[in-house]
């Protein structure tokens, strides 16, 4: 069997691809990723086995935009704690002290302005939020205008100023904890941080501590480090958390539109033919 | 007034001689007798505008929560018997899809000015049609009838004012002439919807899901079955619920308050 496979099609990071993996298939040409993040895969390692990689980066945005638009927007308004509220038997209704934090007109913070973040920026532009980005390369100034953002070439000004700050980077060496104590600390008190790119991307234990302390407001993730994290850790807990299964692209439509990009890079491969969505070791 | 309290009744009226001014807080006017008040020669007035953005964005909120199945997701998050976030476990997309506005006013436009962002179709179904600029602006097209909104939304968002006209607008009917792949989302008020007839549908699954911010009562009594159901989100009226918000909201009405007592004319009269 191991010598007839050609190709694989990775879903959910299966199987794990590693030496042993590599070795025991002889023939295998292209490897063809569910959703655009390769951080799961060892790039160079692959290539020297000649095997071409390949991933999804066209099919995850829009429903990864509207997973950190729906994160925004449930932990401004307390919406979890909301329906824990309306639905809780016997406890007493408190209605008038119930206070979120206001979405329209406030701002936000993109770290990481690439299709998602963009995307991120088109919706949010519509609540008439205020959009700073903060990214490796700027954007062109008609792409900035289109979504009326603007650029912060130090991550520092972008977090002074944000009330939301989404996190959308890719996760490489150099956004490894790309946010820590220091840049936390930068926040405002009445800041809330969602991250929808990958648990790595935030230092995990310096975010409880901040949450814990008051030093942001609040926090939602759609992803963490590791996936799930142990039952008993400090995050599940606090009050000011909402936790997501890793939902990005967990919808009917992407899971079929991701599906068909990487047959489409699986079929070119295995043809001889170029590879649309080619990711190669950098 | 705050949160319809105090009850405002013959009672109340005759025990409160010099009361010159009723000032409400929020937009909806559907608890209070009009007629009553004025007989006794009490002005009234509410707060109309400001609470349109984050009842808008409130909308917003309920509709990606449910679609994505978010409180569900947090609940398996957090769970101390989660192992594994299973693959195949799925919501559903905004984008490509079809909302149905009902109610098409301040706020409703609000909904449909954001929701075209999320790559949706819109359609829209108001007393009124909007004249051509409001409608291309937000891409929302006019269904006269409710039956072409309901037949044809994933889903339908209900942004009316209660009335006569309006009370228990989504009935039975309505809901089977919708979708049963459809979400029904409630941001106006508990009884625009026939509740009986929604936990029904909901139960036989006539529709998907249901996300309200308001019921009939509020709270509804704790064992009712809207509370148990899976697919339904409720959170408890936080429409209008942030700080800033509620701080101009009170502004506005110690304004008219104190135009009331002091004989000026009152900003947000409602005659």
């Amino acid at each position: 069997m191991s010598k007839k496979v050609q190709a694989i099609y990775l879903w959910w990071h299966k199987p794990v691809v590693g030496q042993e993996l590599l070795q025991s298939l002889p023939i295998l040409k292209v490897i063809a990723n569910s959703g655009v993040a390769m951080d799961h895969l060892d790039l160079k390692l692959v290539a020297s086995f000649g095997v071409k990689m390949a991933n999804a980066p066209r099919a995850v945005s829009s429903s990864t935009a509207d997973t950190g638009m729906a994160l925004l927007l449930a932990s401004a308004r307390r919406l979890v704690e909301g329906y824990h509220i309306a639905i809780s038997s016997g406890m007493e209704y408190c209605e008038a002290d119930f206070l979120g934090v206001e979405v329209t007109g406030a701002t936000l913070g993109i770290t990481g302005l690439g299709r998602i973040g963009y995307k991120i920026a088109l919706r949010a532009n519509t609540f008439e939020m205020n959009i700073l980005y903060h990214n490796r390369t700027r954007r062109e100034e008609q792409e900035e205008q289109a979504v009326g953002t603007t650029y912060c070439e130090k991550i520092d000004n972008l977090l002074q100023q944000a009330d939301f700050v989404m996190v959308v980077v890719s996760l490489t060496p150099q956004t490894h904890k790309l946010i820590g104590k220091r840049e936390l600390e930068l926040m405002k008190p009445t800041a809330t941080l969602i991250n929808i790119s990958r648990g790595a991307a935030i230092d995990q234990e310096a975010l409880v501590t901040a949450l814990q302390t008051g030093v942001i407001r609040a926090a939602a993730l759609d992803v963490t480090y590791p996936e799930p994290r142990p039952r008993d850790h400090a995050l599940l807990k606090l009050k000011n958390v909402i936790i997501t299964p890793h939902l990005g692209i967990k919808t009917h439509k992407a899971t079929y539109m991701i599906t068909e990009e990487a047959a489409e890079n699986l079929l070119a491969a295995l043809n001889g033919l170029p590879i649309p969505n080619e990711v190669l070791p950098s | 007034m705050w949160y319809h309290k105090p009850v405002i009744n013959e009672e109340l009226l005759q025990s409160l001689p010099n009361l010159k001014i009723l000032a409400s807080s929020g937009v909806g006017i559907d608890h209070l007798d009009l007629k009553l008040l004025s007989s006794y020669g009490v002005k009234l007035s509410n707060t109309p505008f400001i609470v349109s953005t984050d009842t808008a964005d409130m909308g917003m909120a309920l509709m990606l929560a449910s679609s994505r199945r978010l409180v569900e997701g947090y609940q398996m998050a957090v769970s101390p018997d989660t192992e594994y976030f299973p693959a195949d476990w799925l919501g559903d997309e905004l984008s490509g899809a079809t909302l149905g506005i009902v109610g098409m006013g301040t706020i409703g436009y609000k909904v449909a000015k954001r929701a075209k962002a999320f790559e949706m179709k819109i359609l829209y179904h108001n007393r009124n049609q909007r004249n051509k600029e409001e409608e291309s602006a937000v891409g929302a097209i006019y269904c006269k009838k409710i039956d072409d909104l309901l037949q044809q939304s994933d889903f339908v968002l209900l942004s009316v004012n209660l009335t006569p006209q309006t009370h228990k607008l989504i009935g039975k009917r309505e809901l089977e002439l919708m979708k049963p792949t459809a979400t029904l989302i409630n941001i106006s008020r508990g009884l625009v919807v026939d509740q009986g007839a929604l936990v029904e549908a909901l139960q036989n699954k006539v529709i998907k899901a249901a996300a309200l911010d308001v019921t009939y009562p509020e709270p509804l009594p704790r064992d009712h079955p809207l509370l148990k159901l899976k697919n339904v989100i409720i959170t408890p009226h936080i429409g209008s619920a942030t700080k800033k918000t509620r701080r101009l909201m009170m502004e506005n009405m110690i304004e008219s308050i104190q135009a009331g007592l002091t004989g000026l004319p009152i900003p947000n009269e409602i005659l």
